[in-house]
């Protein structure tokens, strides 16, 4: 083998590099950044990553200009000292538009400048909110509330920066909602993997028996793994319906839930539901790669094993158990990430009603329905970070081998 | 020999049991798909198996719906995933495969770290990234799913080629083949099995995926099928007889694909998972 890479077999990877980078790593990278501000693009004042103020000056000006102009129509109405004041603040009005006139475009503000500017503001607000106030039972052309309006809006030329560091962060720990989340996501994973795992090994065991058959098991088996989650789940969602789901109305005519309703519309039965789906939909696929580390098996040791008069048991848990760990942590690693990353099965099924949430379908909830792409990203990098602990305690404590590099 | 036989039969009993659980919800859906709305939703007729007045109409409906457009999106953007995916992966498998450099377990950790994260964390950047681009409904969401599909081809293809003897190739680089020509002309008539696996892999992937269409192709015209499927469910009406049709017309395709390609997806199921 070759030690070092020339720049020819580099290029070889740089397709690889491009697309990862793009697709891969700057979304996650865009992620922890989002992840430090209040970023959500339904509220024009947090709608960027802003690390400082920003003033929007041509708007500003603009809003200037409207105050003058409605007041030059109202201030006709008033008496002479209320007229004076007004004047006043107009002249006051002008002058800011002047000084920002010149800017034509969104700058960067200093802090201090910004609340100088916006002080400036209120105090002309006042004075003229105080003359409209004396002078109430006056028909203004105009009128406080459309000036006030364009105060509001004037309010809004001022865009602080929305840099929280890791204060989401901090926001997560009283989160009762992500904590709930995270618990529903344990038990889907803990129950679905566990039942996948005892009926997976189950079904390879007797398939790494069978001689006869196998393949017609093997293809039936790979039916549901090899459908859409979406279309799987919907189905089953059918299955599950309270007036005409077949599934409800046995578990009802056998006692296990009171009324077919209860299926989908109680916690118990929601959870019941998402997690018998998934192990309908898995179980064959836990099955195959158990069967494929059976096979690996070298047959002699079993020979051995029965002239030296071991039992079934013993065979297993001494021979077949030890030499099997291997697939086994892979096959038991790559589903529990699945299981706890679920998103399609859990979203068209129950929608995260009834204590399904799971964190991914809190996590999209957050971000795009609800555009908050900041505390969204909190919760995904959370969830990411368990995910790395769950693979971190199948590699190192339990010894699963995933990179093979010679 | 009793307790061999008693196991045998048991044996049959839990594979039976098995095969009918795995059949049933196909079946159940294919017979209702023939039924009547007025009979899905009667309370004496929701749970016969045969349908008293069997009819065709859920699956006009549906294809009046524009099914066979999702089912087109679908295959356009399955295929065009597989195609650049298989080629990308196999440039740079070769060269994971044969190639000792320093910080290639970082490259190998990266790719399965890629594959590991969750999902969701790329969707909020990307579907920022497509609305800034407008590339939102459009066929571009292929570029998209090389995050999820492109880890496990590499995956698949580095595990295949390392199978093949070096001594080949250094056959070629003595016969004075560059390695691009060793590449395409001797490794890869080699590994087509391999490479075969993972486009399999890689289209079945694709042809899945729900959650980067769902929200970077919200337009009808451009939804792939697990989205529009989703879609017949609306917030005021269930309609099962059209969804069902629906389900059996998209899971033909994937039944063509599994009786055909079997070998090659239990195969591309198992490698990186079980040692050799």
């Amino acid at each position: 083998m070759r030690k070092t890479i020339t720049a020819k077999q580099a290029a070889f990877l740089l397709p690889l590099f491009l697309l990862l980078a793009v697709f891969a790593l700057y979304p996650i990278i865009s992620s922890a950044i989002y992840s430090l501000f209040d970023y959500r693009t339904n509220d024009q004042q947090v709608a960027g990553l802003y690390t400082t103020g920003n003033f929007n000056a041509p708007l500003f000006s603009e809003d200037c200009g409207y105050i003058n102009w409605f007041l030059e129509d109202d201030i006709t109405l008033l008496s002479e000292a209320d007229q004076t004041e007004l004047r006043a603040a107009m002249e006051q009005v002008d002058a800011l538009a002047k000084q920002y006139v010149t800017i034509g475009e969104v700058t960067k503000i200093s802090a201090a400048e910004a609340k100088q500017i916006t002080s400036q503001v209120a105090e002309i607000q006042a004075t003229i909110q105080s003359v409209y106030e004396r002078n109430d039972g006056v028909t203004f052309y105009n009128g406080w509330d459309k000036l006030n309006t364009i105060f509001r809006e004037m309010d809004s030329c001022m865009i602080n920066s929305n840099f929280t560091g890791l204060a989401a962060y901090g926001k997560l720990l009283s989160d009762t909602r992500f904590f709930h989340s995270l618990r529903s996501t344990a038990i889907f994973t803990v129950i679905s993997v566990t039942f996948e795992l005892i009926f997976g090994m189950a079904l390879a065991l007797i398939m790494n028996k069978a001689i006869k058959g196998i393949g017609g098991v093997r293809t039936t088996a790979l039916i549901p793994w090899a459908i859409p989650t979406a279309v799987s789940a919907l189905m089953w969602s059918y299955m599950y319906d309270g007036s005409s789901g077949i599934i409800a109305k046995i578990f009802t005519d056998i006692g296990l839930i009171a009324s077919p309703e209860l299926m989908l519309l109680s916690a118990g039965g929601a959870m019941t539901a998402a997690i018998l789906a998934d192990v309908w939909k898995t179980t064959p696929y836990m099955a195959l790669l158990l069967l494929a580390g059976l096979q690996i098996i070298d047959k002699v040791l079993y020979e051995s094993a029965k002239i030296d008069g071991a039992g079934p048991a013993k065979t297993f848990f001494k021979i077949t158990l030890p030499l099997l760990k291997p697939s086994l942590l892979v096959a038991l690693l790559f589903r529990t990430l699945d299981a706890f990353r679920v998103y399609d099965l859990i979203a068209v099924l129950t929608g995260g009603a009834q204590g399904t949430e799971t964190l991914s379908i809190y996590a999209y909830k957050l971000m795009i329905a609800q555009n908050n792409y900041g505390y969204g990203s909190v919760v995904v990098l959370t969830m990411a970070l368990c995910v790395g602990v769950i693979a971190f305690l199948f590699v190192k404590v339990l010894g699963a081998e995933i990179v093979k590099d010679d | 020999m009793k307790t061999k036989r008693l196991t045998k039969v048991t044996s049959a009993i839990i594979i039976a049991a098995f095969l009918a659980v795995m059949v049933f919800p196909f079946f159940w859906i294919l017979i209702t798909s023939f039924k009547p709305s007025s009979e899905i939703f009667g309370k004496d007729t929701a749970f016969n198996i045969i349908a008293n007045n069997p009819t065709l109409i859920n699956y006009k409906a549906v294809l009046d719906k524009g099914i066979l457009n999702s089912v087109k999106n679908s295959f356009i953007v399955a295929t065009v995933t597989t195609i650049y995916v298989v080629c990308v992966a196999t440039l740079s498998a070769y060269i994971l495969a044969r190639v000792r450099f320093k910080g290639k377990g970082l490259v190998l950790g990266l790719i399965l770290s890629v594959s590991m994260f969750p999902q969701m964390v790329v969707v909020g950047p990307i579907f920022n990234m497509f609305y800034k681009l407008n590339m939102l409904n459009s066929y571009f969401v292929t570029l998209a799913y090389s995050s999820i599909t492109l880890p496990a081809a590499v995956w698949i293809m580095v595990a295949h080629f390392k199978r093949i003897p070096l001594s080949i190739e250094e056959a070629a680089s003595i016969d004075g083949c560059s390695q691009w020509q060793t590449l395409w002309k001797v490794i890869f008539p080699i590994a087509l099995p391999g490479v075969f696996t993972s486009a399999i892999m890689t289209f079945i992937a694709a042809w899945n995926e729900y959650l980067l269409t769902m929200t970077l192709n919200s337009d009808k015209q451009f939804q792939t099928v697990p989205v529009a499927i989703n879609a017949l469910r609306t917030q005021f009406s269930i309609l099962w007889g059209e969804i069902t049709a629906a389900t059996v017309l998209v899971v033909i395709p994937t039944l063509i694909i599994v009786l055909l390609f079997q070998k090659q997806i239990v195969s591309g199921m198992t490698s990186g998972a079980v040692k050799e």
